[in-house]
């Protein structure tokens, strides 16, 4: 009997001892699942696998921590992911499947606006939050639901920056040439120039679309070159912005200004047209240069120093992997803030959040999207992207105007 | 005006490419009965040749091009020798899904050689060209041009001039006659084979210098140079060069519409396509067989 309560109290007194070690004094809750579907196969292997990069970091970053703390309880954090194989109906499904059976307590979004959009449809049937980072057309926030958040800028977003820019700019380019692909992303931003330019007293001399996936782009560059403007826009892919360069120094189009919605980030487009990538502009969600000052978590050269660490030899992390980073932890502030794992109420936290992190201001308007954040603009500046809009994130000034082709 | 001629001469340049690219698809189609969808994927295996001479060994890629006629001979031949010859006298049908295999195959092979990225071949010329005016003529497409003429010239010589070229000739107009008069048929197959395969190789050369390629960028290519043999007619080098040119032409003045009239520029093409099919249907200068 001696020897048992002996036993039970060094038992006891081990408990103590191994609970103070948690300086907060702080205990240890369930863990709280997270889900995300992927495409770690198929056409969107690449960019899911960045999402799951920006995923990983903040998990192993808030797991050292200790986990999210809800009313002083400490809980772990799992993400569990399941390949979608790069379809956006699978997808759908494998949330489904994430919310019954694996009782996930929130989701984080998948890649791409076509997923997003019908995961957002099962969110809202089960009314559990998902945060996403990478489907930007509106179309996924004007079906008015209520449990689907993105914290990255919305399509219409992404060219605005560099008209913003070109108003700064002497001589003020006065004419746009606004040339798109024919897909609903695409269209989007191009619209959006539409109606902004002209609020800056730019004229739009061309609205030209084309169709998605065009290697051949001569007669729409003819079509701009015939009209001289001072600003030649694109919205669409790698494929066409390339095209496009390639026509427009062919044909000698001298704008004072190339600037390329998707395309000019990717270390592809510099090496495919090595010098003649130069001075292009793009708009962009995040950049390693930019200096916002974060509330919590890593700031801007840490957490380009974390990325480093953890996927060394694959150089700096691009925005895919800082908005996917940026879900996690508009989720995790919003728990904290709701005090609560009740999902009903960490969504109205979500309604509610207004904090600035490394990747910039996440705060959602009534639809659920940020479009509080402003886009970057970025200019390739011998054969290096450097950041020129807005000024007060900017690592360099925009090299302006753009010199002709044949003084270059 | 001066709008109107710098549109022809994109056309036409344009429809350089297409004629390389024709070239090739015509020859399998008329004398192998085979529409090849292969093509595509042949093409860009020669687009990414001369990149990698250009980039490895920094060589002109107009050099390069008859390494890839050369290497898409052998593999064309070995190809058409080692697989395609088992069922060439099976239904359409059966070499449609062989060769639509075949494409998967070479396609998935250069993602696994090359990834999915963009290559481009940027020789120090590219971009710059002939001003005449407000006329813009650019080197590298004009270049492409004059070569993708001279490739259907030489092709034309071969077919016409040459014993090989005869009796291709003559398996195209009857091939058990061909095989009675001693034509070895499969050797012949698969010469035929070749030689369509190193002019997409050549194409796929010319290609690379125009625009950056991928490992899918040859799909796109298979479908236009069976729009080209069409509209220009199978069964004579000529016609191709017809329908290729043609082919580019109405491309460019399609994507000039104002306005969203640009996205039917295929559409237009393909309308067209239809329009000879019925009203001609050998194709603007092809011979009925």
């Amino acid at each position: 009997m001696r020897v048992r309560t002996s036993a039970l109290f060094a038992v006891t007194v081990l408990m103590v001892a191994c609970g103070g070690q948690a300086t907060t004094g702080e205990s240890t809750g369930s863990t709280i699942v997270l889900g995300a579907p992927l495409g770690l196969t198929g056409s969107l292997t690449k960019e899911s696998t960045l999402t799951q990069q920006g995923y990983n970091l903040w998990q192993d970053w808030i797991n050292q921590r200790g986990g999210v703390v809800v009313n002083g309880v400490k809980h772990k954090v799992t993400i569990k992911f399941y390949d979608d194989t790069s379809n956006a109906n699978q997808s759908a499904v494998l949330m489904q499947k994430l919310i019954t059976e694996d009782h996930a307590n929130f989701l984080l979004g998948p890649y791409g606006s076509a997923a997003t959009a019908t995961d957002a449809a099962i969110a809202e049937q089960n009314q559990i939050p998902m945060v996403e980072a990478n489907g930007a057309a509106q179309a996924i926030f004007n079906q008015g639901y209520k449990y689907t958040f993105g914290v990255l800028s919305p399509a219409n977003k992404y060219l605005e920056g560099v008209i913003d820019m070109a108003a700064t700019l002497t001589p003020k380019p006065s004419t746009v040439a606004m040339l798109s692909a024919d897909d609903n992303f695409s269209l989007e931003v191009a619209n959006a120039i539409n109606d902004y330019a002209p609020t800056k007293s730019m004229k739009i001399v061309l609205f030209k679309k084309y169709k998605n996936g065009a290697t051949n782009l001569t007669a729409e560059v003819q079509a701009a070159k015939a009209l001289n403007p001072d600003i030649l826009l694109n919205s669409g892919h790698l494929t066409e912005a390339i095209a496009i360069n390639k026509a427009a120094k062919e044909q000698k189009l001298n704008a004072k200004i190339f600037a390329y919605s998707v395309g000019p980030s990717t270390p592809d487009f510099i090496t495919a047209l090595s010098k003649d990538a130069n001075y292009v502009y793009d708009g962009s969600q995040w950049t390693p240069q930019v200096k916002y000052a974060p509330a919590f978590y890593l700031s801007v050269a840490d957490y380009v120093a974390a990325y480093k660490t953890k996927y060394p030899g694959i150089g700096n992390p691009d925005y895919h992997v800082a908005e996917s980073t940026a879900a996690c932890l508009a989720l995790q502030r919003a728990i904290e803030n709701a005090s609560s794992l009740d999902p009903k109420k960490v969504r109205d936290a979500l309604a509610a959040l207004d904090v600035t992190v490394f990747f910039g201001r996440l705060k959602f308007d009534q639809r659920g999207i940020n479009t509080y954040k402003p886009m970057v603009v970025e200019q390739i500046q011998n054969g290096a992207h450097h950041t020129v809009y807005p000024s007060d994130v900017a690592d360099a000034q925009p090299m302006y105007p753009t010199p002709a082709w044949d003084q270059r | 005006m001066a709008d109107f001629v710098q549109l022809v001469v994109l056309g036409l340049l344009a429809g350089g490419i297409y004629v390389a690219v024709g070239v090739g698809f015509g020859l399998v189609w008329g004398v192998l009965n085979i529409v090849n969808l292969t093509h595509g994927a042949l093409v860009i295996v020669g687009g990414y040749i001369t990149w990698m001479l250009f980039a490895g060994l920094h060589l002109d890629p107009f050099l390069s091009l008859p390494v890839d006629a050369v290497a898409l001979f052998l593999l064309g031949y070995t190809l058409q020798r080692g697989v395609i010859n088992r069922i060439i006298r099976a239904p359409l049908l059966f070499t449609f899904l062989l060769t639509f295999g075949l494409n998967l195959v070479i396609v998935n092979t250069l993602l696994l050689l090359f990834g999915s990225d963009f290559r481009s071949v940027t020789p120090a010329y590219s971009g710059q060209g002939l001003e005449l005016g407000t006329i813009v003529i650019p080197y590298v497409p004009l270049t492409a041009l004059g070569v993708a003429i001279m490739l259907a010239v030489v092709l034309g010589l071969v077919l016409n001039r040459t014993r090989i070229g005869l009796a291709i000739n003559a398996i195209a107009s009857d091939r058990d006659a061909a095989q009675l008069v001693g034509i070895d048929l499969r050797h012949l197959y698969a010469m035929t084979y070749g030689i369509g395969a190193a002019c997409a190789g050549v194409a796929g050369g010319l290609i690379a210098m125009i625009q950056a390629i991928t490992p899918t960028a040859g799909e796109p290519y298979t479908l236009q140079a069976f729009v080209v043999v069409i509209l220009g007619g199978l069964g004579r080098v000529s016609a191709t060069v017809a329908g290729g040119l043609l082919f580019g032409l109405v491309e460019a003045f399609g994507q000039s519409i104002p306005g969203s009239g640009s996205v039917f520029a295929n559409a237009i093409a393909f309308g067209l396509m239809v329009i000879v099919l019925v009203t001609r249907p050998q194709g603007l200068m092809g011979r009925l067989r």
